[in-house]
């Protein structure tokens, strides 16, 4: 029953995913990754006995065991790879928003300056 | 360490930048007193106060930088400190807003930049802070290495070389104005000296991070390993980091 379980949460999140994609929700280079965890799960679902053969093969008498390390061990670096992203997110927010600030405050100059010029001025250009 | 470079010759070619939140009550008074000191040369950053920081300050002369979001001291400070490299100055003076730092000790700060003495210069008052200020200095000078006698000070003067390093993108990661940029500018291979000052004591409010426990304690731990992390085994900054796609 477990393989079965596991295969249909695979699947079902592979369709999530494909539906987020589709709506515009979840960006193709994000999308890619969970698509291939998911399909990954439904395939594993499906055919477990590829784990216990490694897991054997490695010296490890519960196969579920290696899965879930290997699992883990993914997720961690999903969440460090995300969080190396959002610190590069962050400064680059903080910049833009320090730029724009400096050019709204150029705009504003330039604005005065032009109201600034008498009519004298003006004549004086044409 | 590298001899400071001579580009600064007088009050003109400084900018003096002030990172201001909410400081109605206080910022008139410092663009002021500056003015009267001749620097004509001020520059407010104002940190989206919900205050008229920005109109005061516009009406005592100074200019104003309005940031949509806040960013807090060093964001504000860094803002500065790209404005003046657009601009084209040679020397930046950071100073608070809460009329704290004695305006007439920035001569004595930028004298020291002008006789080419440091490349960073910091207005030190190690007398000032509670006994929880002093403890915390303690534990981060041995932590980082850095041996100055005030850590946290906002008050300082940097040379052009300084300015551009302060501004770059390595700085917008750093979240306070006190120990991660004078490890930057440190491994820079920049020349700091600290000039002892008297500070005022706030006219209004208290310090922003020495009052709440859990406030100090992240702002501890984030300092420590901050200090920690980059005092161990790091070469010092040969060449300009590429940065990743970054806005300048």
């Amino acid at each position: 029953m477990i393989p079965v379980v596991t295969s249909a949460i695979g699947l079902t999140v592979a369709v999530l995913i494909i539906m987020l994609i589709r709506t515009d929700r979840l960006h193709v280079t994000h999308g890619i990754g969970w698509l291939v965890a998911a399909l990954v799960m439904a395939g594993l679902g499906f055919a477990p006995g590829i784990f216990d053969a490694l897991a054997t093969r490695l010296g490890i008498t519960y196969g579920p065991a290696l899965a879930f390390t290997i699992g883990f061990g993914v997720v961690l670096i999903k969440l460090l790879l995300d969080d190396i992203e959002r610190s590069n997110l962050k400064m680059r927010h903080t910049r833009m928003v320090q730029r724009m600030a400096i050019l709204e405050n150029e705009v504003r100059q330039a604005k005065r300056a032009r109201a600034d010029k008498t009519p004298q001025d003006k004549d004086d250009n044409s | 360490m590298r001899r400071a470079e001579t580009s600064v010759n007088d009050k003109n070619d400084c900018l003096v930048v002030i990172p201001a939140l909410n400081e109605s009550a206080t910022i008139g008074n410092v663009v002021d007193a500056l003015g009267c000191a001749g620097f004509n040369n001020v520059l407010v950053v104002n940190d989206s106060s919900d205050d008229d920081t920005a109109e005061i300050a516009e009406r005592a002369g100074a200019m104003v930088i309005s940031l949509l979001e806040r960013l807090g001291a060093w964001g504000a400070a860094q803002t500065g400190l790209r404005y003046a490299i657009r601009k084209g100055y040679n020397a930046v003076i950071t100073l608070d807003a809460d009329n704290q730092h004695p305006v007439d000790a920035c001569d004595e700060l930028l004298r020291e930049l002008i006789n080419g003495n440091a490349n960073v210069v910091v207005g030190s008052c190690p007398e000032r802070g509670s006994g929880l200020r002093k403890i915390a200095w303690k534990w981060i000078k041995a932590a980082s290495g850095v041996n100055l006698q005030d850590l946290t000070s906002g008050f300082r003067a940097y040379d052009r070389l300084a300015i551009r390093r302060a501004a770059s993108w390595r700085g917008t990661l750093l979240e306070y104005q006190d120990i991660g940029v004078l490890l930057l500018l440190q491994r820079h291979g920049l020349v700091i000296v600290d000039v002892p000052v008297n500070m005022r004591p706030r006219a209004m409010g208290g310090s922003r991070i020495f009052y709440n426990w859990s406030v100090v304690a992240y702002y501890m731990t984030h300092t420590l390993v901050l200090s920690a992390c980059k005092r161990i085994g790091l070469s010092p900054y040969q060449r300009p980091a590429v940065a990743p796609k970054v806005f300048l």
